[in-house]
């Protein structure tokens, strides 16, 4: 092959080594939600992408079932009833404008994307078909509704290739894998701005400072603080882990959703949109017990609800397989077309990893770590928050790395799909409104000191202590302790192990000493975040002495709206590095908006 | 027609293609030449090897002059000839595209492969149409027959 | 289908024995840019378990063996393309090749994908790749502003169903001979993802894409070896896409 000739067009300015870029606009994060704000940004301003991954690697790519907008293509819907479903899964912990308005722009959301190019499935008349999917009911609960717009089982491959290729079409100059370290953040009159973000590019070593006006941190989540997950491995919460360290809170960190159905043991994905489909979950007799646990929607009722079922069924010695240890999906009576076509990807997932063929048996499921409903507080307007409603000028979050809060304490299937995109495209349309008026923000002295400093440590260190063992550990804690089922127990046991294993990591050990695709260093760094926010979820727990959404306290098993009806903010307050939970974290509570609807005891 | 894609900035790396494509005559040329090839080399060989008395044994001189004495044989034989060279020898040009980068000696190797069917096909042409079927003082014996009414 | 069927196929798990882990060889092609002028193998014995992957052998490796080894993944099932690599000569995603459909009685060779430049390790530079991608303009483009959606039938909806599942890993495009020797070539992601539009019947620029791709680095270079579709880890049916570019540009029709 020709000799390829490295050319670097974004090798921006270099001064002491490191290099420096200017433009109006810098996201982070090339998932849903940043590759959508992109799409607003760069037609208008100077745009920057910083991304880990390459932007189709993005872990949208794996959601799967369908996206909800109330079209009432195929029946008699609209958003006042999606408002309120969201209301109600979210447990009422959700702020009802942001809900509305997530509910509102759904349907603009939606057909963005089929202008974009998004190859929807077609009802006969060739509009774009919808599917049922937990939670999503007609008139307020009465029945199951066809809410979710969907391609196939591929829904969100569709939206990141389709945004990708809009990117493409826009010219969006992007950064890939270059993965973001920190926030800067420049004294202004005493009032700490956003100037720009530090980032290192794993192809060579080198540090990147990006300057902007605005910032826009659309990072996704943090799965991987559990052992079984559907998230990506690179789902370490890089994002999140800047703003707290930053000094800045998070919001609702307890609330973590567990999707029910898991391939068993591997934790990959098997959407819900098979049961709206009309699977049905099946104990080891057979029984279809979510009949006992939500008798008007079934299996279609929310996620929590349905993965505690599942657990409970399995703790109480129902659970199928030789360790009694999971339930059945049982897909079988839907019929090899039905799978083929609407579902043929996790058809091919269960008889790929499990062997099991879905068209003549039964697939073994278990809840997996799936979403995190809290996460950087925004605003409607995707603005970050450093208080209950202090805003950060040019500092904008969106996706999963946000918590608006629209999902409260337990998120719809097929809301965040609608999430990236609604609040992605508010994100990047405020984002460079901002960046028109708005001055470029001087940088600090020394932009990447920080940054620097904490890779030296780590690539010079002499430790002894394993980066996959430390992770592990806490992986394997994090499943064992604070999953579905929560006590004060069980939590107090996880902080201890990880102030441990926050311990251990001050002597963690990196082998590659080099510059070039340095991946084991950027595991170690990554472990950093991931042991930030499992200490952070697990302090938020322990504070909520109640049972709301994805947080299930079993020795608080109600919902106790007079006392926490309210969303918890965290803020480090003290030694980032210390390992006592207590010496620097410090929580608060923020009001819910609430509205239209009054919390009522939740049944389905 | 006009698409919005103002900052659209990926132009395509061979836009700049003048002139015939020769890539997909070439490619039409051979499904097209490789199909009438199938049926002029089976057609050749079941005529002279099956369908004559005495099979391959029976091929001499004075068959081949007898069978170019009908101007069908002489037509059928002439356009094998053009169609095989032709077809091999873009063959060749497509190999050589493959794997030889320099455009230098590309252009040399194409050349050579394109003087050598052109030479092979007008040679191979000039006979087939001005064949002496009886050239004189030769043995009657290997001679078809009608040389001796001559 | 039937109670009797789920306790019937929960009791076959129930009767399974739980599976033996064994030791399996992988030669690993590796190079480190910084130390190595030319690639070398080195090999690694991992413990495995059956139904586990080549990916989890690698993550096994990289964390109890040897943290240096460095390779591209993230999703682990097969959805986001990270993890296109060369084993046992064959492209596949390492996250779905599993352990119990090789021979482990011999080592299991695991390199680089072939034809674009090697960076380190198991890691390659995309950039070429990609530049392909966006040179086949792959976004839609259609002139008409709807009111809402654009209508499509089911049956136009079909007919670019399998190429919209490309998830650009480049296992195709790095198993093509022409590729290999060409890196000129656009290669058959390029095409499958041009087809997704060329097909797509709210798409106005057909005739713009077959035009790019009616080159001597276009369409006419593939030699339907179907290495590609062999390749796919999405059962595409790449050469046959392939193919049905090559078709409407001889006869200007969508079919």
């Amino acid at each position: 092959m020709a000799k390829k000739i490295k050319t670097n067009p974004n090798a921006g300015e270099i001064r002491d080594g490191i290099h420096y870029h200017q433009h109006d606009v810098v996201i982070v994060g090339a998932g849903g939600a940043g590759m959508r704000a992109a799409i607003e940004s760069a037609p208008q301003a100077s745009t920057a992408v910083i991304t880990k991954l390459y932007p189709t690697r993005s872990h949208t790519g794996a959601a799967q079932g369908g996206m909800a907008a109330a079209l009432a293509n195929v029946e008699e819907d609209n958003n006042e009833w999606h408002t309120y479903d969201t209301v109600k899964g979210g447990d009422y912990l959700v702020d009802q404008d942001a809900a509305e308005i997530l509910t509102r722009e759904a349907i603009d959301a939606v057909l963005d994307l089929e202008n974009m190019g998004l190859p929807f499935n077609r009802t006969p008349e060739g509009k774009i078909d919808q599917r049922r999917f937990g939670g999503h009911t007609r008139d307020h609960g009465k029945a199951p509704v066809r809410r979710a717009c969907y391609a196939a089982d591929r829904t969100g491959h569709m939206i990141l290739q389709t945004l990708y290729q809009n990117c493409v079409k826009h010219g969006v100059n992007f950064f890939n894998e270059f993965y973001a370290l920190d926030l800067v953040m420049t004294e202004v009159d005493g009032v700490q701005r956003v100037s720009g973000v530090v980032a290192y590019d794993l192809s060579t070593g080198d540090i990147h400072v990006f300057q902007g006006k605005s910032v826009i941190f659309a990072t996704g989540g943090f799965g991987k603080i559990f052992k079984t997950t559907s998230n990506a491995h690179t789902l370490t919460g890089d994002g999140v882990g800047i703003i707290w360290r930053k000094g800045l809170p998070l919001e609702d960190m307890e609330f973590y959703q567990f999707h029910p159905t898991g391939l068993a043991g591997l934790g990959i994905l098997l959407t819900e949109g098979a049961r709206g489909e009309g699977a049905i979950l099946r104990n080891a007799s057979g029984e279809r017990f979510m009949e006992r646990y939500a008798p008007t929607i079934k299996d279609l009722a929310p996620r929590d609800i349905v993965a505690r079922s599942m657990v409970q069924e399995v703790l109480d010695g129902r659970g199928a397989g030789p360790n009694k240890d999971y339930v059945f999906l049982d897909c079988t009576h839907l019929g090899e077309d039905v799978l083929e076509n609407k579902l043929p990807d996790i058809t091919e997932f269960a008889r790929t990893y499990l062997g099991v063929d879905p068209v003549t048996e039964p697939v073994p499921v278990y809840p997996t770590a799936h979403y995190a409903m809290g996460g950087i507080p925004t605003n409607n307007d995707a603005e970050v928050l450093a208080d209950n409603d202090t805003v950060v000028p040019g500092l904008y979050a969106a996706g999963e790395c946000a918590c608006v809060s629209v999902h409260g304490a337990n998120r719809l299937g097929t809301n965040s799909l609608l999430d990236i995109n609604v609040f992605g495209k508010r994100a990047g349309n405020n984002a460079v409104t901002y960046a028109k008026t708005a001055e470029f923000i001087d940088l600090p002295a020394n932009p990447a000191q920080g940054v620097i400093g904490m890779l030296d440590e780590l690539r010079a260190s002499d430790g002894t202590e394993n980066v996959a063992a430390i992770r592990k550990d806490l992986q394997d804690t994090m499943d064992m302790n604070a999953q579905v089922f929560r006590t004060e127990e069980t939590l107090t046991k996880a902080t201890e192990v990880i102030a441990g294993l926050r311990e251990r990591y001050k002597n963690v050990a990196v082998h590659d000493r080099g510059k070039r695709f340095n991946t084991d260093l950027l595991e170690a760094v990554e472990l950093g975040f991931l042991l930030d926010l499992a200490e952070v979820l697990v302090a938020c727990a322990l504070n909520r002495k109640e049972s709301r959404g994805g947080h299930m306290r079993d020795d608080y098993p109600d919902r106790d709206d007079a006392t926490y009806l309210k969303h918890t903010m965290a803020y480090l307050a003290g030694d980032p590095h210390s390992s006592v939970a207590t010496d620097h974290i410090r929580l608060d509570w923020k009001p819910v908006r609430l509205g239209t609807y009054e919390p009522k005891a939740r049944k389905y | 027609m006009t698409i919005d894609n103002p900052n659209y900035a990926y132009p395509a790396r061979s836009s700049n293609r003048k002139g015939p494509n020769l890539d997909k005559i070439g490619w039409v040329f051979m499904r097209a030449s490789g199909v009438v090839l199938i049926v002029l080399i089976f057609g050749h060989l079941f005529y002279n090897l099956i369908w004559t008395e005495g099979g391959i044994q029976a091929i001499t001189f004075g068959f081949v002059a007898g069978k170019w004495a009908d101007p069908f044989w002489m037509w059928w034989d002439v356009i094998m000839l053009w169609l095989a060279f032709i077809h091999g020898s873009n063959g060749m040009r497509t190999v050589i595209n493959d794997y030889v980068h320099k455009e230098g000696i590309r252009k040399v190797l194409i050349g050579a492969v394109v003087v050598a069917a052109a030479v092979l096909i007008i040679l191979g042409t000039l006979i087939t149409f001005t064949f002496d079927p009886c050239p004189a003082g030769a043995d009657p014996e290997l001679l078809p027959s009608f040389c001796a009414t001559l | 289908m039937s109670d009797a069927a789920v306790a019937e196929a929960g009791e076959v798990i129930v009767e399974e024995e739980a599976p033996k882990s064994f030791t399996v060889t992988l030669n690993i092609r590796r190079f480190d840019p910084e130390v190595d002028d030319e690639p070398r193998w080195v090999d690694y014995d991992v413990e495995m378990f059956p139904t586990e992957r080549i990916l989890d052998a690698l993550h096994r490796i990289k964390w109890e063996q040897d943290s240096t080894l460095t390779f591209r993944r993230s999703c682990a099932h097969g959805i986001c393309g990270s993890d296109a690599m060369r084993i046992n000569g064959k492209n596949r995603l390492a996250c779905k090749a599993l352990v119990k459909d090789f021979d482990i009685s011999k080592p299991i060779y695991v390199e680089a994908i072939k034809g674009l430049p090697l960076e380190k390790d198991l890691i390659v530079d995309m950039e070429p790749f990609f530049d392909s991608f966006r040179e086949i303009q792959p976004f839609l483009q259609a002139t008409s502003k709807p009111e809402k959606e654009r209508h499509q039938t089911v049956e136009q909806r079909a007919r670019f169903d399998d190429t919209t599942k490309c998830i650009l890993c480049a296992a195709c495009t790095t198993s093509c001979p022409v590729f290999w020797t060409d890196g000129q070539y656009f290669g058959p992601a390029a095409i499958v993802n041009a087809h997704r539009f060329i097909f797509d019947s709210r798409d106005e620029a057909s005739q713009v894409r077959l035009d790019i791709l009616n080159d001597r680095e276009g369409v006419w270079r593939c030699r339907t070896t179907f290495n590609c579709t062999d390749a796919c880890p999405r059962g595409i049916q790449v050469t046959k896409a392939i193919a049905e570019v090559k078709q409407a540009m001889i006869s200007g029709v969508k079919l």
